[in-house]
């Protein structure tokens, strides 16, 4: 039983030829489960042999091809630290922000155990997951866009714009608008470690007016509990500042 | 009675987000599957007690219902909330029972698939340990019985065999009336009028029994109908066409069946948008298997859009997401993708979209068909980007397939834009 390392089977791209895939599909998720996109659109196709929804839209699926063939050669380079999938409302405020952190480990040693269906296990648990976020989410408000964002280190970046990957597709910085949410919480969705890449999703929500009042009433109940709730009660108490200063 | 298994459900549901159905909850609890049913049945009459945060369940029923005239035996999987309204549907409701209990109100079916998958694919030599359907008969081939029953599946069987074989398969939904009195083509359309009615649901066939004992006599049964047109033919691509029409025929994404078709579905996918023009693709095709294939499949294929089904349609809308690198089948792609800009090809694939969006929603079905109906132009290039995917490892057609999707959308701008619009999109293809 042979071990291989990184550079034996050109492995950064056996691993970026994965991610991408899978980030595509879970792409296409999203778009489906926020309903970014009307769902006449979509189709039922087979990935990691489970049903998964994908567009057949060609501008759309052109458009994410495009991004994740230009992200490629940053994950291969494990220059990619994350990946993230931004849905906006109509002013282009984020609403919703689906974090994919992807770390490959330093030296990698592939053996016989690692074997591809393993993977394709723990991918699977992501694309359920993806499909029943919505438990935890409300609904996005009507005519909602979305974007991919990357972040990356600065020679990368400066690597990309000299060299355009796909001819007519650039790649700018993006705004402070696009990137920060102002309060938001956090939630954390699913994280896999496997031999070769490690993947956590979590998913970043912006809390909006209605929802407070319900989590006031929770928190109060349960602040005696746990140190975990201070965090949340000081998102509350900023609130509650507001609020009071409207009236 | 230990309330513990309330306490396990709720951490589950609640805490976890899961999706917990009942053959999952069983294979998880060591349980019988009809302990599990009543257990989420419990879990929630107690939870909806308590209005605590809302959960979701859905159901599946399973009855008689008569279409036109046909009686058809139905197995769905529907939402809570389109429950009543499917019950008033049937003539006879055979059996209700809960199917899963999760927080989210899921949009499709496809995450209850997912949440089985991994439970069954842990416990794959047991997996019927808990299950309510039991046959003595029903044990796993030995390797010598597996080797005699492919090579019987090769050779020709009688058609009143093939009937036999197609009433006996497990618990699969099928409308065993009409399959007795039906040969061949005919009866895989007889069961067509079952996946028809479940506009309004979420149509779910499940497959209790052993999974591989359906798909070998479902495969033997279409093989006699492929034999009656073209006598004997080479394995692969009858294999091919079995399993392609055993998909057609159940109309649902199930793996067992897809585990077959990798190969198939390409060229499937392909063939049956341009049958009309076969004709003209035979004579381009590269190998004699490939012709074969698409004969075969315009035999099949041709009048299935005749019925209004469109479970059994999504065959082309599913190429598989896995690259399989074949070179031949894409080049065939190629050239016939490149002959669907010429040929009357629009009009067959417009009667085929709608079909395929109406499963999710009933109510959408106008939209759905003006947007089939905008494809129509742009249609060409529906099966080009989802070949692209496809053929991204194949460096060699991606290029030829780029031509071919340049060439499209020059002939699908000019036929229809001003001189205007066709620069603009000349503009875009510069990729």
């Amino acid at each position: 039983m042979t071990t291989l390392t990184r550079q034996d089977l050109n492995f950064g791209q056996v691993v970026a030829d994965i991610l991408c895939e899978f980030l595509e599909v879970a792409i296409h998720l999203i778009l489906y489960v926020r309903e970014v996109y009307p769902s006449g659109i979509f189709q039922k196709k087979k990935k990691y042999n489970v049903p998964v929804q994908m567009s057949c839209h060609p501008g759309l699926n052109q458009y994410i091809q495009d991004t994740l063939h230009c992200i490629k050669p940053l994950i291969e380079k494990n220059d990619a630290e994350k990946v993230v999938v931004v849905i906006m409302d109509k002013e282009h405020h984020p609403v919703e922000r689906f974090v994919f952190e992807i770390s490959q480990p330093p030296v990698v040693s592939i053996s016989a155990e690692t074997l591809l269906s393993h993977v394709e296990q723990l991918l699977r648990a992501f694309i359920l997951k993806i499909s029943v976020c919505d438990a935890v989410l409300n609904n996005n408000p009507p005519g909602c866009s979305f974007t991919v964002l990357v972040h990356t280190r600065e020679a990368a970046t400066r690597n990309m714009e000299k060299v355009q990957v796909i001819k007519d597709f650039p790649w700018i910085v993006a705004d402070e608008q696009e990137v920060q949410m102002k309060e938001s919480r956090l939630i954390p969705l699913k994280s896999m470690t496997s031999d070769i890449v490690k993947v956590s999703l979590k998913l970043w929500k912006v809390l909006t007016r209605p929802v407070l009042c319900v989590l006031l009433n929770y928190l109060v109940v349960s602040y005696s509990n746990t140190s975990a709730f201070f965090v949340h009660l000081s998102q509350m108490q900023l609130y509650v500042e507001e609020r009071a200063q409207k009236t | 009675m230990d309330e513990l298994y309330l306490e396990n459900i709720d951490e589950f549901v609640n805490d976890h987000n899961k999706i917990v159905t009942y053959k999952w909850l069983s294979l998880t609890l060591g349980v019988h599957v009809n302990t599990a049913k009543q257990m989420l049945y419990h879990y929630l009459e107690n939870k909806r007690k308590e209005s605590s945060p809302e959960l979701h369940a859905t159901y599946l029923v399973s009855g008689k219902l008569v279409d036109k005239g046909q009686t058809c035996h139905k197995v769905s999987v529907v939402r809570e909330d389109q429950l009543e309204d499917f019950k008033s549907k049937m003539n006879l409701i055979v059996s209700v029972h809960i199917y899963s209990v999760q927080k989210a109100l899921l949009k499709d079916s496809s995450p209850l698939y997912n949440v089985d998958y991994d439970a069954l694919k842990d416990n794959l030599k047991n997996c019927s340990r808990y299950s309510a359907i039991q046959c003595s008969k029903a044990v796993p081939m030995s390797p010598v019985e597996l080797q005699q029953a492919r090579e019987t599946e090769r050779a020709p069987a009688s058609a009143p065999e093939s009937q036999k074989l197609g009433v006996s398969s497990g618990s699969s939904v099928a409308s065993k009336p009409s399959a007795k009195t039906q040969k061949g083509i005919v009866a895989m359309f007889a069961k067509q009028p079952t996946p028809k009615n479940q506009e309004s649901s979420k149509p779910e066939q499940r497959e209790e029994s052993p999974m591989l004992e359906v798909p070998p006599n479902k495969q033997a049964s279409k093989t006699n109908s492929v034999e009656n047109f073209f006598g004997k033919k080479p394995d692969k691509p009858l294999k091919e066409v079995q399993s392609s029409a055993a998909v057609g025929q159940r109309g649902q994404s199930s793996p067992p069946v897809e585990k077959q078709e990798p190969a198939a579905v390409e060229p499937q996918k392909d063939t049956k948008t341009d049958s009309r023009s076969k004709s003209k693709r035979i004579e381009a095709s590269d190998s004699e298997e490939e012709k074969m294939e698409k004969k075969k499949r315009r035999r099949i294929k041709r009048p299935e859009p005749d019925s209004s089904d469109e479970d059994v349609i999504p065959d082309s809308p599913q190429p598989l997401e896995t690259r399989e690198p074949s070179p031949l089948k894409k080049e065939a792609t190629v050239q016939l993708s490149q002959g669907n800009s010429e040929t009357k090809i629009r009009k067959r694939r417009r009667v085929l979209k709608p079909r395929v969006f109406l499963d999710e929603e009933g109510c959408m079905v106008t939209e759905k068909e003006y947007v089939s109906e905008s494809y129509s132009e742009t249609e060409d290039d529906v099966p080009a980007p989802k070949n692209a995917p496809r053929d991204a490892k194949a460096k060699l057609p991606s290029s030829s397939k780029e031509e071919v999707k340049k060439s499209q959308k020059k002939s699908s701008s000019s036929s229809h834009k001003g001189t205007k619009q066709a620069s603009i999109t000349g503009f875009f293809q510069k990729k």
